[in-house]
């Protein structure tokens, strides 16, 4: 006879378990990942403190084996879509997983940035063979494998996280021809962008894919500039119908800064003062040399921010002398002196200063003097007065005042 | 001397794909760990590579636009090798003890990579060679004979000369004390300035005394915990003198097993780290996941101790129950950090 509490659980892992089959199969992952995330799940489960977990804890397992099976697979899915996925609040999210990995032991390799950008793309090939299908059935039927599977997360399946959806793909009336793109060469591009936002230090410690927003919509301007320049980065994100990430912004200005400094490198970019907005024009010819770019325009600093004088001028020294062979300044003239290539939380100014506090000559053997203790101690009068006061406190939330 | 550092730095570079443009001069920057694996697939070292990211992924590295004038010219490519690797100071040999505090076999994937490349899927292990990446093989028949390989310690050398000069200063003492009395909260509540009690929040006073500036919290059983004392002794101090007042509100409290049960410390080293291909090169220990956190966090073996490390250089170490474990832990962390110091 089964003891009502194990049909309990039996019947919960099993719906969680179906879950876990529900969401490979929204997320349209290989049918192989199915059995590695449900054993996943099934091995997490032996754990007490798995078992014991609260119902959305359990749910939000769901998402992390699934997440897992992904990055073993150098599958690119982010937390943010699981997230989006399970309703499910990042913070639990971010302490199921750190906990799962950690007890069952597991190495799970990073988020690859390149695929992540692939995936973009392809999952935009997705969407476009789906919305012809709407077209042409009108029925809502974007992805054929959701229609017989009666998770109530089909219906999640909409193009606000899948990633960039890139409506820039195909004509609409809301897409003005001069705003359409070609996917592989928008793909190429951002790629190269972000390879070049990961070599300037702008990727490490960050969120990945704000920095993808930022180059993509780089990509996307440099590829018809006269066109797009006007259109913003908001105004970007809504043409091809993806959120526009809080960092974005940032991370953009950020590569135009990296931009502006490479084409300083250059002479013939030199002498037309670019500003943020016309290096955009440039692009192509910044990535094209960005290799020899970056290392002119830069060098880093092994002791960091300090002395950056003497650095500039021992470096330049050695520079001169090994000889740069493609310099195209004469040897008079010098190229803007190279910035530091650091994080951008190296680059700004320290919030506050924290001066080393003088050593500390406490033994922890002290006297504690009566006067030093009664400074914290309440008065009788102190004593009453608060508890008056207290009262009266009460008094007041217990029957509100009439308004 | 800094010049044949700085060729020594240049050839621990990856050399990443340059453009047509790239001159016969010095390879780029790149921001990748040293680790890389160095492959060159020309021995020509004046060729120049393909840019293609496709080729990228072929091709680890090269040697092609290092120069090396300053070598004698009788020397053999593999002499060059072996002399630059010789001719490394203490400095390298500290970035190679990879991990000694783990004692654990060293990764075979080497690849730092940008993470752009494909981190740890099989088939990019074909690319990866095992053991140290420093070998600066010209021929890529035989990747495996790595001369360093041989020198990587397992245990740390005692940082004598290399020592990191960088103390860690502690920034937070957590310490527990009995007071080996039962305690009425109310009543320590509305006779101490110092406290607050919010039953239906947490069931323990907030006390905070302003010399030394800390915190306590006092439960009702007369357990008590200090918080916020930057030094063993000062913490001792303090939770003292919380002592003293529950016995000037007319307890019967001793100050009983007072013990220090985590360490806090915090330092900076002053240069950028690769966060990504420390995480490639350290699996076992590290848990990088920018979506979370921007920090690394590194759980070290010996000592027990839990490292934070940002991309900016600067480092946490918590769960110390002796400050020795910080220095430790930080002596330990601080060659493998310099093994990524380029940008």
């Amino acid at each position: 006879m089964v003891q009502p509490m194990c049909l309990f659980f039996l019947i919960s892992t099993l719906s969680c378990l179906r879950r876990v089959r529900d969401l490979c199969r929204v997320l349209q992952l290989p049918s192989t990942f199915e059995d590695t995330a449900v054993a996943y799940y099934q091995k997490a489960y032996q754990h007490p403190g798995i078992r014991a977990a609260r119902v959305q804890k359990k749910e939000v397992l769901v998402g992390c084996c699934v997440l897992i099976t992904c990055r073993q697979h150098n599958w690119p899915l982010t937390m943010g879509t699981i997230c989006t996925l399970l309703y499910a609040d990042l913070d639990m999210f971010s302490g199921t997983y750190m906990q799962i990995v950690k007890l069952l032991g597991l190495d799970v390799p990073s988020l690859c940035l390149a695929d992540l950008v692939k995936t973009y793309c392809s999952s935009i090939r997705r969407k476009l063979a789906a919305s012809k299908l709407e077209c042409s059935q009108g029925a809502r039927t974007a992805c054929p494998s959701l229609a017989d599977c009666s998770s109530p997360w089909a219906l999640r399946h909409d193009p606000h996280f899948d990633y960039f959806s890139f409506k820039l793909f195909q004509a609409s009336p809301s897409m003005p021809a001069k705003f359409m793109e070609d996917k592989e060469k928008m793909l190429s591009r951002t790629l190269q962008l972000v390879e070049l936002a990961d070599e300037t230090w702008l990727v490490t410690g960050r969120h990945p894919l704000p920095v993808i927003t930022a180059a993509a919509f780089l990509a996307w301007q440099s590829l018809q500039p006269s066109a797009r320049l006007t259109c913003s980065l908001a105004r970007f994100c809504k043409l091809a119908n993806v959120d526009l990430p809080y960092p974005a912004s940032s991370r953009l200005q950020e590569l135009l800064a990296v931009l502006l400094r490479m084409a300083e490198q250059l002479a013939w970019l030199q002498v037309l003062k670019l500003d943020k907005r016309s290096v955009v024009k440039h692009i192509s010819d910044l990535l094209q040399h960005r290799h020899t770019l970056i290392r002119k325009a830069f060098r880093e600093g092994p002791s960091g921010v300090e002395a950056p004088a003497e650095e500039l001028w021992g470096r330049g020294q050695g520079q001169e002398e090994v000889g740069n062979g493609s310099s195209d300044l004469p040897k008079g003239k010098r190229p803007a002196s190279p910035a530091l290539l650091l994080p951008p939380c190296m680059l700004k100014p320290p919030k506050r200063v924290c001066p080393t506090p003088p050593a500390s000559t406490v033994t922890g053997d002290e006297d504690i003097s009566d006067s030093e203790i009664e400074q914290y101690l309440r008065t009788p009068q102190e004593v009453r007065d608060f508890q008056r006061a207290q009262a009266a406190k009460r008094a007041a939330t217990s029957s509100p005042n009439p308004p | 001397m800094e010049r044949e550092e700085r060729y020594l730095e240049l050839y621990l570079d990856r050399c990443s794909a340059q453009d047509d443009l790239a001159p016969p001069g010095l390879p780029p920057l790149s921001p990748v760990a040293p680790y890389d694996v160095y492959v060159c697939n020309s021995s020509n070292p004046e060729a120049v590579f393909n840019s293609h990211l496709e080729e990228v992924k072929e091709i680890t590295g090269g040697f092609s636009a290092v120069d090396l004038s300053f070598l004698p010219d009788e020397l053999t490519q593999e002499n060059k090798d072996q002399t630059v690797v010789r001719s490394k100071g203490e400095d390298e040999e500290n970035c190679k003890t990879q991990s000694p505090p783990s004692k654990l076999p060293l990764p075979s994937q080497q690849d730092a990579g940008l993470g752009l490349t494909s981190s740890s899927s099989s088939d990019s292990h074909s690319h990866l060679q095992p053991g140290d990446a420093n070998s600066g093989q010209h021929t890529p028949e035989k990747p495996d004979s790595l001369p360093l390989a041989s020198i990587a310690p397992m245990t740390p050398m005692t940082p004598v000369s290399e020592g990191s000069e960088i103390v860690p200063q502690l920034q937070n003492i957590v310490s527990t004390a009995n007071l080996a009395c039962k305690l009425d909260l109310k009543k320590i509540a509305l006779h101490a300035k110092n406290a607050e009690y919010n039953p239906k929040r947490f069931a323990a006073v907030i006390m905070r005394i302003r010399e030394p500036r800390t915190t306590a919290l006092i439960f009702s059983s007369g357990k008590m915990v200090c918080t916020g004392a930057k030094s063993e002794e000062q913490s001792r101090l303090a939770a003292r003198k919380y002592a003293r007042v529950v016995q000037k509100l007319g307890f019967p409290a001793r100050f009983l097993d007072f013990k220090i049960q985590n360490m806090v410390g915090s330092c900076d080293v002053r240069f950028p780290i690769r966060l990504e291909g420390l995480v490639l090169t350290h699996q076992q220990f590290s848990s990088y996941e920018p979506e979370l956190f921007p920090g690394l966090i590194y759980r070290m073996v010996k000592p027990r101790i839990v490292l934070l490390i940002f991309v900016s250089g600067k480092v946490v170490l918590t769960g110390a129950k002796d400050r020795s474990e910080i220095y430790e832990a930080f002596e330990n962390i601080y060659p493998i950090l310099k093994g990524f110091k380029k940008a």
